[in-house]
């Protein structure tokens, strides 16, 4: 066996910087921090090829005084904190003095910085630690270039540049979340990505996660004590097949905590699908000592002194907004008397079934003539599986149908009956031979769709082409997925571009999906697209793509059907393989006979 | 205390002119009601849902005291519906109930007080005000309105652009997938005014213009439109965002133009669309030398082809379009021609009406 023998200085640091520099956004996250906790006002960063070539941070914070500026790349030299008792109760992003250290281990870096009161700047090179007067007009500039030059085994695990980038990007937008107040900038290959003025928190949530999400959140204010979550949760609508719209702040440290999450999560339990994700930027405050973030090499993870009484706080704060505003969200009540002209169809006011029929309403003065009316009668449960976003559609049933009293309805022929009514929008009551029929429509209508659309995507399928594209914004991990899928979104019916550095348009969509919120289901796709690695795994997920897009085109819970157009439900239903469970297994619907239901009443016998 | 004594239209003609934005399930009570004022010889009634509120002035001959009050609308207004055309009926406020009677009829109907009801303000200053006659924009209306969105998660595509500008009134609507639009004369020189209409109001409005030349009486100011026709006011707010530059998505240079008889293309299309594919509703056009054919597939592999002869020489070419889009169009213009632009099977046509450039109409093919 070889002697033992003290590793070198450098070879500790690059061992070490095994833990703090993992690939190029690690770095960032790092000299990013460190420009915090200079109380900077304003930082720039400019990447290029992903971070991988170079980083540069510029800060205009208190700078490094020309004596400290060796020790600031020695290990375990650190201003922040000084004894255990700084670091139990530590209010900088910074505490151990490694970051610089492992980082020049591992890179080209130089440092030039100028602190208060200095004449001049000085700069520091990582390598000799010489140090040379520079020209800098205040606070500090971290040049790290050719991450891994000297550890080429290292270099081999990093990704792509759009990958790499994407990772520093999503560094850079945590900081950006958590300081608001901080004017920032970011550019890759000298293209400038983010230019973020200091806003306040809402307005800087708002340009970071799209107005979309703006729209669909609510604020969040409570406070218990020394505990304060604040920040914004998103309504059960706008949720996300992946958790990369979830960000969690304590003391404004980003982190991703299990305690946490799950708190977040439960508040959502009962009004989101088990694989659907909340979207959410949520800020926890509280006194440092009641939280240790000496836990994980990256301090990705915290520890709560207290962690049944932090995650019961943030879980009635979570829920107490989605309960305010959560059910009426959901359940917006979508019917009103706007007559569908575009059909050229006549519609009396939808009242639910109270016979006999009221004509409330003047007859209406149609737009167009007969023939066509009939026509869409025809197809008006078709429009409606084309577009879960035309409830419209949804309220051509006239009158006289609705008023149907039930024993007017035949139960002979169809096995799953004819429909009787909705019950509380989201059951289909329909009336058969045996008794009655309990039908969950959303389910039903899922099932159906995704039938159809492996049906068509088997094939070339149809598409619509968009007069007016839908526009996404997206982050910049979404747009690298959507260049590297390009082909599996076209193959599905979806064209798309980027029209910008963040925005991606789409110009058809599968018309079986015409009338579908495109741009939420479009982003959906790409989040699960994302997870996915390889091209060719994603033939073997595309069923559950499929899935998604049924999802995303079923209808919604609290969308109100005529009769026909549940009718139409059910004989699709039938003729729908398989129709009898929903893509996860539940089952679509049920059957209550007369002699179970005579044997509820005590009846007969 | 007696309020009126009047006919049962006196009533019942205003009442329905106002019930009908009523919501039926709304969350505020209040909202149900419809508010009625009484004042000398004066009655007015006025109804809301928030975003739109419409309200009739009438005047004639009451008798009674000065009050004011609300009331389930659409209980009143069957009650009165329900009762002979010729009744006389009389109206009293007691103790917070308003009596109907009629003969030997008698109704007592719970009331909440006027101060409660919520009326919008009027828009302040001057705005922009134009007026044309009721027909006439009637018809505009129709010949863009059917291609709004519903629903759809881009609000402002839920609604009707309107423009004033010059002397001309544009209106624009588009779903996405295909657009409108209509321009028509106005008699005035107007500094450039766009809003966007609600859907529902397009809807009301509609509903309660009449085809005559009377005049309607526009104001645009701030974030609401007043319209002023008979003895109808309608207010309502405007969609806040930004329209979709339609002038982009009209193509200028599309080299292939066939003229058809409205109706005869109309009758075709009405045919073909009976076999095409429930989901779809896609039809083709192909054009060869000398004919257009129709052709339509359904499900269950049945065909359907209509044959129209055409003026038109060059390479076949092979549309595919939703047929609903193309039937709503020619529902909806009432000429006896239309002209009809190419330009290849993936890019946009264009339909337009023969020797005037008031109509316009964008639809996207689809590939079946
Ligand atoms: N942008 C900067 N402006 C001012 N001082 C800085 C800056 N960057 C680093 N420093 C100084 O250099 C020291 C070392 O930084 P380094 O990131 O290595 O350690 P740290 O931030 O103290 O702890 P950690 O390893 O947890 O990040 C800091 O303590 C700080 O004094
Ligand atoms: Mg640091």
């Amino acid at each position: 066996m070889p002697s033992i023998k003290p590793l070198s200085d450098l070879l500790i640091n690059q061992i070490a910087a095994g833990e703090v520099v993992e690939r190029p956004a690690s770095v960032l996250k790092e000299v990013l921090e460190n420009a915090l906790d200079a109380g900077s006002r304003a930082i720039e960063v400019q990447l290029e090829q992903g971070g991988v070539r170079r980083i540069r941070v510029v800060d205009d914070g208190c700078g490094i005084d020309r004596n400290d500026l060796p020790l600031a790349l020695a290990r375990h030299a650190t201003s922040k904190i000084a004894t255990l008792d700084d670091l139990e109760r530590v209010g900088t992003m910074g505490f151990r003095g490694e970051a610089l250290a492992a980082i020049a281990a591992v890179a080209r870096t130089r440092i030039t910085s100028r602190a208060n009161g200095e004449p001049h700047a000085w700069s520091i090179e990582g390598s000799d630690l010489s140090l040379s007067p520079a020209a800098l007009n205040c606070g500090t500039v971290v040049d790290v270039a050719e991450l891994y030059f000297n550890t080429p085994a290292r270099r081999k695990f990093l990704k792509t540049e759009a990958t790499e980038f994407a990772h520093c990007d999503e560094v850079f937008r945590r900081v950006a979340l958590a300081r608001p107040d901080i004017g920032l900038q970011l550019s890759h290959n000298g293209r400038v990505i983010h230019r973020l003025p200091p806003a306040d928190p809402q307005a800087r949530t708002g340009a970071l996660m799209g107005d979309d999400f703006l729209a669909q959140a609510r604020p969040v204010d409570a406070d218990a004590g020394a505990l304060r979550l604040s920040g914004l949760v998103s309504l059960p609508a706008y949720s996300r097949a992946s958790r990369d719209a979830q960000y969690f702040f304590v003391n404004g440290r980003f982190v991703r905590d299990k305690l946490l999450t799950h708190a977040v999560r439960q508040a959502y339990q009962d009004i989101l699908h088990g694989n659907r994700h909340p979207a959410y930027v949520l800020f926890l405050e509280l006194d440092p000592a009641g939280v240790d973030v000496n836990v994980h090499p990256a301090k990705i993870e915290v520890r709560f002194r207290e962690a049944r009484a932090i995650h019961q706080f943030v879980f009635h704060a979570v829920s107490r907004i989605l309960a305010a505003s959560g059910a009426a969200s959901a359940s917006e009540p979508l019917s009103s008397s706007i007559p569908n002209h575009a059909q050229g169809t006549q519609t009396s006011v939808d009242l639910p079934p109270s016979p006999p029929p009221t004509r409330y309403q003047a007859p209406l003065r149609s737009y167009g003539p007969g023939p066509q009316a009939m026509e869409s009668a025809n197809h008006r449960y078709f429009d409606f599986v084309a577009g879960a976003a035309a409830p419209g559609n949804a309220m051509q049933g006239t009158s006289n149908q609705s008023g149907a009293p039930a024993a007017d309805v035949p139960t002979d022929g169809a096995p799953l009956g004819y429909a009787l009514a909705q019950l509380h929008g989201v059951y289909i009551l329909a009336q058969n031979r045996s008794g009655l029929v309990l039908v969950d429509m959303h389910a039903a209508h899922e099932r159906i769709l995704y039938e159809k659309l492996k049906a068509v995507v088997d094939g070339r399928p149809s598409i619509q082409r968009l007069l007016i594209p839908a526009v996404l914004r997206l982050d910049a991990r979404s747009m690298a997925v959507a260049e590297e899928c390009t082909e599996v979104l076209v193959g599905m019916g979806f064209e798309v571009a980027p029209v910008g550095p963040h925005e991606l348009s789409v110009r058809s969509v599968p018309t079986l999906l015409a009338n579908a919120p495109i741009a939420d289901l479009v982003r959906q796709l790409l989040d699960e697209l994302g997870e996915v690695p390889a091209s060719e795994v994603i033939t073997a997920r595309r069923n559950e793509l499929l899935a998604t897009m049924a999802c995303h085109g079923a209808v919604r819970a609290n969308r109100s059907l005529s009769i026909p157009e549940m009718n139409a439900l059910l004989r699709d239903m039938e003729a729908t393989e398989r129709a009898d469970q929903c893509n996860h297994g539940r089952p679509t619907w049920t059957q209550l006979s007369m002699s179970e239901l005579d044997r509820f009443f005590m009846r007969g016998k | 205390m007696h309020l009126l004594t009047t006919t049962r239209d006196t009533l019942l003609a205003p009442l329905q002119s106002v019930a009908g934005i009523v919501e039926k399930r709304h969350t505020l009570p209040i909202l149900s009601n419809v508010l009625i004022e009484k004042q000398g010889e004066r009655l007015t009634m006025l109804a809301t849902d928030i975003e739109i509120q419409v309200r009739t002035i009438s005047t004639g001959d009451l008798g009674g005291e000065d009050a004011s009050i609300t009331v389930a609308a659409k209980k009143l207004h069957d009650i009165l519906r329900a009762l002979p055309d010729t009744a006389e009926i009389t109206v009293n406020i007691d103790d917070k109930r308003m009596t109907v009677k009629a003969g030997k009829s008698r109704f007592a109907l719970q009331t909440l007080p006027a101060a409660d009801y919520p009326t919008m303000n009027l828009p302040e200053g001057e705005g922009t005000r134009f007026s044309i006659s009721q027909k006439l924009f009637k018809r505009q209306l129709a010949q863009v309105a059917y291609a709004m969105a519903q629903q759809d998660i881009r609000y402002y595509l839920n609604g009707l652009l309107l423009i004033a500008e010059g002397d001309q009134l544009r209106m624009v609507a588009t779903d996405g997938h295909r657009l409108a639009y209509a321009a028509n004369p106005l008699e005035a020189a107007i500094t450039r005014t766009e809003v966007i209409l609600p859907r529902k109001t397009v809807m009301e409005l509609n509903r309660q213009l009449a085809d005559t030349d009377d005049t309607l009486e526009v104001t645009l100011a701030g974030n609401q439109a007043v319209f002023r026709f008979g003895s109808i006011e309608l207010v309502t707010k405007l969609i806040d965002g930004k329209f979709p530059d339609y002038e982009r998505v009209i193509p200028q240079h599309h080299p292939k133009m066939l003229a058809f008889d409205r109706v005869q293309l109309l009758s075709c299309l009405n045919r073909v669309a009976i076999l095409t594919n429930d989901k779809f509703r896609g039809v083709r056009m192909v054009l060869e030398d000398g004919r257009l054919r129709i052709v339509s597939t359904n499900n269950e592999q049945e065909e359907a082809q209509e044959e129209i002869e055409i003026d038109y020489q060059g390479d076949a070419l092979d549309i595919g379009f939703n047929v609903t889009y193309l039937l709503d169009v020619l529902n909806n213009i009432g000429t006896e021609s239309v002209e009809w632009r190419f330009n290849d099977g993936n890019s946009s046509a264009l339909i337009t009406l023969p020797g005037n450039d008031t109509f316009k109409y964008v639809v996207m093919p689809m590939r079946i």
